[in-house]
């Protein structure tokens, strides 16, 4: 390209005058359209996400927040995953086929040999006082705001109050002393310093929840899976269990079986049939189900606790021991209705169905409270009462339908031992029998007779009954102090 | 030699005689004949002019009489103060018409390199031989090179503040797809760490070490005036459209960028036409990369060996007294053995070290040699009312991990012209189209695959006898004594498809409008638009971690916009009268930036016919938008008194939606003060020393790097379900904070800039800055429902010393050099945390301490004194209940007796304390040779990847420093590394943060080595070539480190978890030869 030859530039006769003001206008448009609409293009709401400044103020609202507590009891570090591994891999019912699996976070609990940086009670403890606050900010706000039938914002008071009840009696007996909230955060900072409470205010406030439950929650839902009046009343029943209190547990749990509510079903194999989800023998169960949104809303409890090698995922994790499948006798329903054979013969629980869609997706609701449990707390309330003949009535109700002849033991002492027996039997894979250990004071008799019957050198002390601070806690507030 | 010269005569003659002395006759000829016809026909258009015009011309040469094109000339009539500028164009000359015969005119001479000329008062003669002869002198080390600041842009002489310039020709001895790999080593205080090698994922840039903790770190980057927003890719940008790159790293020069300032500001000025010159541009280079890292695993005879080691003393340490080695495997199993306490049941053959069984280096398998190459095309040119500049450039890199890689289409467009004596337009326009194969490298073991790799034993093949992909061998395989499950990765890297699509296109288009002299009124409209599109699909016939194929097949795709624009209004006053110098200026801008984002996922996929969501029947869709907006004000006052008192302070004020309602708003002022000794009359007038300078910056510049709507209590979906019914529920997930605003870093700098003997230039900063109300994600008790809380609170420090000194054109004999070197120190500290709050630990393992007193991210961890070789040791020393023979000996820090978390202690950190480069061009005649060195000192990395690798858990591959090292009582007596055991200890899980596994990263790496040969200029006139070159390069030839992990750049993107490596892709060593052609 040749250089172009330039053109004579047209002359510009425009007065200095002239320009200035020209920019002078110009510039003032700039900043008249900087002040006004920009500025108000600083404000942005989120398009995708909500915001608790403008959320939580019709029923509707309210209606979701719920659900998400509920959603929180979901959660891995609660019914998803964790705890139901948490309240047996102690003892002696299950235990972890390859303990170095997932860091050993399951092989920690199963040979007490746990850490504080253990991630299964991080998550417990994390998840636990998520789902504590989502229930503090509904009952927080729930007083303001309309609702179309004041009977429906009654059930949902006393649901949040079971549910922060529920997290509460869970915490306490893992943790021993936890640090009690219950009011809605509004500046996360003042709870530096607070430290841990002490367990007796927990468990009055566990009981004064449940108790408020009770008065509001109704007898029945057509919501499947929410808290109803049976539920806060079997769960206090076992907190007065848990605390020795056999006369409130016997009379509150009475009112459970007096409301004829619940029934044992004829088959056991019945209970935990994907197809007979929230059936009579059902009070409370954490649902969940495959295939539903995205396949986010079942658990992989199924898949971490099959024995590995038998599906994909399969990690063994809380697996019935050898020795606990052999308690079941031959006639007993219960052998084949709740455990499962591997063709190594590997005992597992089929309580936990199968995923119809992926192994991590699994629909089995989690049974926290049932009919049956319910008559073996009675039958417990009872015999420590010192009404034996009753207990056993009670204990027969379960015996029977496993297809057992009834209880024969006459004594106190027996008694007891056939029910903790039959509890065992009844509720393996439901998380419960670290806790009745804990509760009946036996945990550190039966579970060194059980390791030496093993062969296991391991061996524990009063020390191991409650499980180590999450780290995590006490590197973020030093207030909170380590078990011993 | 004698020529007849018709119509030359007087000056011009002396420059054609100077042309004859230097050039050689037929070039001079040719030039003479151009020029015989353009005196023609500049005669023939004179006689339409009025007589008292002419034309003055001339000729600019350089010290060695070669001609300059594209010489700036300015000509002021020294009577009616008229101004008139031209450039020179190819041959070096320029022309004024219609000059006023009688009239003294001055004129000024100026290009970029060289030392400004002035002619004064040259008189215009009669006729048409008004004639000037211009030879420039190249400037001292560049001290009168422009740089870019912000706004605007100053001569390197007069800045005050702490900024490094790079030119393009040191960035592209670097073959790579984005310039901040380019720019490792080349400035001062600038660590670019190649974190994930993976060809294009980009860099992390950090300037002057890191000031934030849980807000961005990312400098912000400026294209020719436009700001992209952090996080764009920088993969997007062709380096060979890049001319030069500024660094602002103190917070006062970059505080006119305001609130997205504190991390530094990288301004990037592309390329443009020059003059009256069209040139048109040929590079093209092509290699090969291959692996350079460090990682040498185990073979499989070695791996067995370990293997069972580590079975055996797991399943006899559980119970010593009743269990032996010699336990067969059905006595184990009766014994209570877990799975991992039984050998695995095709081991023998391998202890038997029966030859020829299969032994496969996994690493081998996945990693490959891979081509890279650049085409790319420029045109420039214009004319004095017009520049443009448009390339084409096509790159293409696999990566050395099979099955990854980047093409990219880009092109660059810009167009400047001057409409009119006051107004000025100007436009460029980038698309660019990206297309990569790539994986998450993120570890997992099902899906990337050097962490897949990792756990694959070498007794599996990747491919079967007849070629076909073995699957799910080693899952089968290792079942039933639960070795490590894992999916082959040649298989999983084959099988899935994950691609990234990215179209962008950013530019803007600017009016320049100067109504008088010296005014400028600019707006200037900017935009960035990018379209990306993720495609995923794994296939149900290749397994994955713990899962044998077939599994369900999944896919999904994610579909993302952004559109960003900006709009920016300037005004600009420059004026010099007397020995005052001053530019004022004044603007505002607005910004904002609208995205949107959705991920479908998919499930239910039947069989694998279709490899997208297309074949899913369930589908689960993720939304994402956001928008965000800044607006700004901004002013600055620069002013210069007699060149050698340099004074200026500027202030921007900045909104921003990202901030809560109470804290929208904040101010970021700066001053600078600079005073030029050596102009003083005082200094000793000595030769040698060109310039002595010094420089002082105080400002403050913001970071508002956090999500988009943090000040905000987010409610996000967790629903819950009854039935099959889906109860649609939202939580909170983060508490509110209605006056969360920017943190702030103040800054003091220090500099002296000193240019020696013509060719050396040395500069020395020192700087402290304190980064306060940081944007600090607060761990806070979780009962309070949240584990972490976005706030204003704490402070952090960083200081540190900088030297750069650099020669230009240093002539040793026949050879020419020049040469940069930098080094840099940096530190930080913590100085504040949350209320209360002492220390913030964190990351895998809690290895990580940010700790009030301490540096950021500090490895954290126990400190590992011995192994333990008898029971004796550990039944006299405190240690964890648990512990074996054959664990770590802990330290008991705190002397309480007992080994507990208190017991930990810090190790260092990754930020470096020194960083340094070296670069130097040697010049002999045609041929060039140049290198460049960059490295790093008092680096730590916590690799995770070692710890699975060296832990001895019996369950990952190991390498052989493990190997060699492993305590084994009767083998190795003397190993100090714990020994196999697949029965992993309180103590062995406590001491994965320990000493033994933070390592050392510290390296020096040749970045670059380059050959290039010229060809003479004899050829090249013939073929009508202004320039031809080739080279050869190679980059990361060699590094020198103690670092056995993949990749000594590698760290989390997390600050507080910095160091933080596992499985890191590695930075490949590469052989690249090319080409250059300019016509």
């Amino acid at each position: 390209m040749k250089p172009s030859s330039s053109l004579p530039l047209k002359n510009h006769n425009i007065p200095m005058k002239k320009i200035i003001n020209k920019i002078l206008v110009t510039g003032g448009l700039f900043c008249l359209l900087g002040i006004t609409s920009c500025t108000k293009e600083l404000n942005q709401q989120p398009i995708t996400s909500k915001s608790l400044t403008n959320f939580l103020t019709t029923e509707t609202e309210v209606e979701e927040y719920v659900n998400a507590v509920y959603g929180t009891l979901q959660l891995n570090g609660l019914y998803g995953l964790y705890l139901p591994a948490i309240g047996e891999i102690p003892s002696d019912n299950t235990f972890d086929e390859v303990p170095a699996n997932d860091s050993g976070m399951y092989g920690q609990l199963d040979q007490f040999t746990t850490v504080a940086s253990n991630g299964m009670l991080s998550d417990l403890w994390k998840n636990s006082y998520q789902g504590i606050q989502r229930a503090n900010t509904v009952l927080n706000r729930i007083d303001g705001i309309p609702y179309a039938s004041a009977a429906t914002k009654q059930a949902r008071k006393g649901e949040m109050h079971f549910v922060r009840a529920l997290l509460y009696f869970n915490m306490v007996r893992v943790f021993g002393d936890v640090p009690l909230v219950i009011k809605e955060t509004t500046n996360p900072n003042e709870f530096f310093g607070q430290g841990r409470t002490n367990k007796d205010l927990v468990y009055a406030q566990i009981i004064s929840d449940l108790t408020n439950a009770i008065q509001e929650l109704p007898a029945s839902t057509t919501t499947s899976g929410k808290a109803v009046k049976t539920a806060a009343q079997s769960l206090i029943g076992k907190v007065y269990l848990t605390l020795g209190k056999f006369a409130e547990s016997k009379a509150v749990l009475a009112d459970v079986v007096a409301s004829g509510r619940h029934q044992l079903l004829a088959e056991p194999a019945d209970i935990f049939a994907l197809t007979n989800k929230n059936n009579n023998e059902i009070i409370f169960a954490v649902q969940f189900a495959s295939g539903i949104n995205g396949n986010s809303e079942g658990s992989s409890a199924y898949q971490q606790f099959s024995p590995s090698g038998t599906i994909s995922g399969a990690k063994g994790h809380n697996l019935p021991t050898k020795s606990f499948y052999q308690l079941y006798s031959a006639s007993d329903k219960r052998k084949t209705a709740y455990v499962g054979l591997t063709s190594a013969g590997t005992p597992f629980s089929t309580k936990l169905k199968a995923s119809a869609t992926t192994p991590v997706d699994g629909g089995s609701n989690f049974v926290v409270l049932r009919y049956a449990d319910v008559l073996l707390m009675l039958a417990e309330d009872e015999n420590e009462l010192g009404n034996t003949e009753t207990a056993k009535t009670y204990l027969n109700l379960v015996r029977r339908r496993a297809g057992l002849a009834d209880a024969t033991q006459q004594s106190q002492v027996d008694v007891r031992d056939a029910i903790t027996l039959e509890r065992r039997l009844e509720l393996i894979g439901e998380g419960h029998r670290w806790f009745d250990l804990l509760r009946t004071g036996t945990a550190v008799s039966v579970m060194n007779a059980w390791f030496a019957s093993q062969n296991i050198t391991t061996r524990i002390t009063n020390r191991d009954l409650l499980q180590p601070i999450p780290q995590d806690q006490i590197d973020t507030d030093p207030a909170i102090k380590q078990n011993p | 030699m004698n020529v007849p010269l018709n119509g030359i005569k007087g000056r011009y003659c002396l420059i054609f005689n100077h042309i004859m002395q230097t050039n050689k006759l037929k070039k001079t000829i040719r030039k003479f004949k151009c020029f015989a016809a353009f005196a023609l026909l500049i005669m023939i258009t004179h006689a339409v002019y009025a007589q008292q015009n002419t034309s003055v011309k001339g000729t600019v040469v350089d010290e060695k009489g070669a001609t300059l094109p594209g010489v700036s000339v300015m000509m002021v009539d020294q009577t009616t103060k008229k101004q008139e500028s031209t450039v020179t164009d190819l041959k070096g000359i320029f022309v004024f018409n219609n000059v006023k015969i009688g009239n003294r005119y001055d004129f000024s001479f100026n290009y970029v390199g060289y030392e400004k000329k002035t002619s004064p008062a040259f008189l215009i003669n009669p006729g048409t031989n008004n004639s000037i002869l211009i030879r420039m002198e190249t400037s001292s080390s560049g001290l009168n090179d422009v740089v870019v600041v912000g706004y605007g842009s100053q001569r390197k002489t007069k800045i005050t503040g702490a900024i490094s310039q790079v030119k393009s020709e040191e960035l592209n001895k670097y073959a790579g797809s984005n310039f901040a790999q380019q720019l490792a080593g080349k400035a001062a205080g600038v660590v670019i760490n190649d974190a994930s090698a993976q060809p294009g994922t980009d860099p992390q840039i950090v300037i002057r070490g890191i000031g934030t903790l849980t807000a961005g770190v990312s400098p912000l980057v400026v294209v020719d005036g436009f700001p992209l927003s952090e996080g764009s890719s920088l993969n997007t940008v062709n380096p060979q459209d890049i001319e030069t790159i500024d660094i602002l790293k103190d917070p006062a020069s970059a505080a006119i960028y305001g609130s997205r300032a504190a991390n530094g500001v990288i301004l990037i000025t592309t390329k443009n036409g020059r003059s009256d010159k069209n040139t048109v541009s040929f590079d093209f280079y092509t290699g090969a990369q291959v692996r350079a890292d460090k990682v040498d695993l185990v073979d499989g005879y070695q791996f067995a060996q370990l293997n069972t080691e580590a079975r055996d003393w797991g399943y006899v340490s559980r119970n010593p007294t009743s269990r032996s080695i010699s336990d067969d495997y059905a006595t184990r199993v009766s014994k209570g053995a877990n799975k991992r306490d039984l050998r695995l049941n095709y081991i023998q053959p391998y202890l038997n070290n029966q030859p020829g069984l299969t032994n496969t280096d996994w690493l081998d398998e996945i990693f490959r040699t891979a081509p890279i190459s650049s085409y790319n095309v420029a045109v420039s040119g214009g004319n004095d009312k017009s520049k443009y500049y448009f390339s084409g450039n096509y790159f293409d890199q696999d990566g050395i991990v099979i099955e990854t890689g980047l093409k990219r289409y880009s092109m660059s467009f810009k167009f400047d012209s001057k409409l009119s004596k006051s107004f000025d337009v100007g436009l460029s326009i980038n698309p660019s189209y990206n297309r990569q194969k790539f994986f998450q490298n993120d570890a997992s073991r099902s899906s990337d695959a050097i962490g897949a790799a990792l756990i694959m034993y070498p007794f599996f093949p990747a491919r079967n006898n007849d070629g076909s992909l073995a699957i799910s061998q080693q899952i089968t395989a290792n079942t039933p004594e639960d070795g490590a499950l894992g999916e082959n990765p040649v298989a999983i890297m084959e099988k899935t498809k994950y691609n990234k699509n990215l179209f962008r296109t950013f530019g803007n288009a600017y009016l320049n409008f100067k109504p008088i002299t010296g005014l400028t009124f600019k707006s200037l409209l900017g935009g960035d638009y990018s379209n990306s599109f993720i495609d995923f699909f794994t296939p149900s016939d290749v397994g994955e971690y713990r899962t044998a194929a077939p599994k369900p097949a999944r896919t999904s795709e994610t579909n993302g916009s952004v559109i960003n624009y900006l709009w920016e209004n300037t005004l600009t006053f420059e004026k010099t009268f007397g020995k005052h110098d001053i530019n004022v200026l004044a603007g505002t801008t607005f910004q904002k930036e609208s995205g949107n984002n959705t991920l479908v996922s998919g499930t239910g996929i039947p069989d694998n016919n279709i490899d997208n969501i297309a074949g899913a029947s369930s589908f689960s869709v993720v939304p994402q938008r956001y928008v965000w907006t800044q607006l700004s004000y901004l002013t600055r006052l620069q002013y210069a008194y007699a060149n050698k008192y340099l004074f200026s302070a500027a202030i921007r004020r900045d909104g921003s939606s990202r901030f809560g309602q109470d804290a929208k708003w904040g101010n970021f002022p700066s001053v600078t003060g600079g005073w030029i000794v050596s102009r003083e009359d005082f200094f000793p007038k000595v030769n040698w020393i060109d310039l002595l300078k010094f420089r002082a910056t105080y400002g403050k510049a913001g970071n508002n790097q956090i999500g988009n709507y943090s000040s905000y209590a987010l409610a996000n979906p967790l629903s819950y379900v009854s039935g099959s019914t889906l109860l649609p529920g939202f939580a909170a997930v983060n508490p509110a904070n209605s006056t969360l605003s920017w943190e702030t870093k103040t800054s003091y700098n220090f500099g002296m800039d000193l240019g020696l003997f013509k060719v050396l230039n040395l500069s020395a900063n020192y700087y402290s800055m304190v980064t306060s109300d940081l944007l600090l994600q607060v761990p806070v008790p979780s009962q309070s429902g949240y584990d972490s809380a976005l706030q204003n609170v704490g402070r952090a420090s960083n200081k540190g010393l900088e030297l750069e000194l650099s020669g230009t054109n240093i002539k040793l004999g026949p050879l020419s050099w020049n040469f940069g070197a930098n080094i840099a120190s940096n530190k930080n500290k913590v100085l504040e945390l949350g209320p209360g709050q002492n220390q913030i630990v964190t990351g895998t393992n809690s290895a990580f301490r940010t700790k009030v007193g301490g540096p950021i991210a500090e490895l954290y961890g126990y400190n590992v004194t011995g192994v333990y070789k008898n029971q004796s040791e550990i039944d006299n020393s405190p240690h964890v209940a648990g512990a074996l023979l054959g664990d770590y000996i802990v330290q008991d820090v705190n002397g309480d007796g007992k080994i507990t978390p208190d017991d930990r202690m810090g190790f260092g950190t990754y930020a470096p304390k020194i960083t340094y480069g070296f670069n130097s061009s040697l010049a002999y005649k045609s041929f060039e040779l140049s290198f460049s060195i960059n490295g790093i000192w008092g680096r730590k990395i916590y690799d995770n990847g070692l710890v699975n690798m060296e832990s001895g858990e019996g369950f990952s591959m190991a390498d052989t420093y493990y190997y060699e090292n492993r305590y084994h009582p009767v083998n190795n007596p003397n190993g100090f590394l714990a020994q196999p055991n697949t029965n992993y200890s309180a103590n062995r899980l406590n001491t994965n943060a320990s000493n033994i596994f933070f390592q050392k990263a510290d390296y020096i790496r040749l970045r670059n080595v380059q050959l290039t040969y010229n060809l003479s200029s004899k050829l090249l006139s013939k073929l009508k070539v202004s320039r031809a070159s080739v080279y050869v390069t190679g980059n990361n030839l060699l590094t020198v480190t103690n670092f056995r992990g993949f990749n000594p750049d590698a760290t989390s993107d997390n600050v507080l978890t910095s160091g933080y490596s596992n499985s890191n892709y590695p930075v490949a060593r590469s052989f690249v030869a090319g080409f250059n052609l300019t016509f």
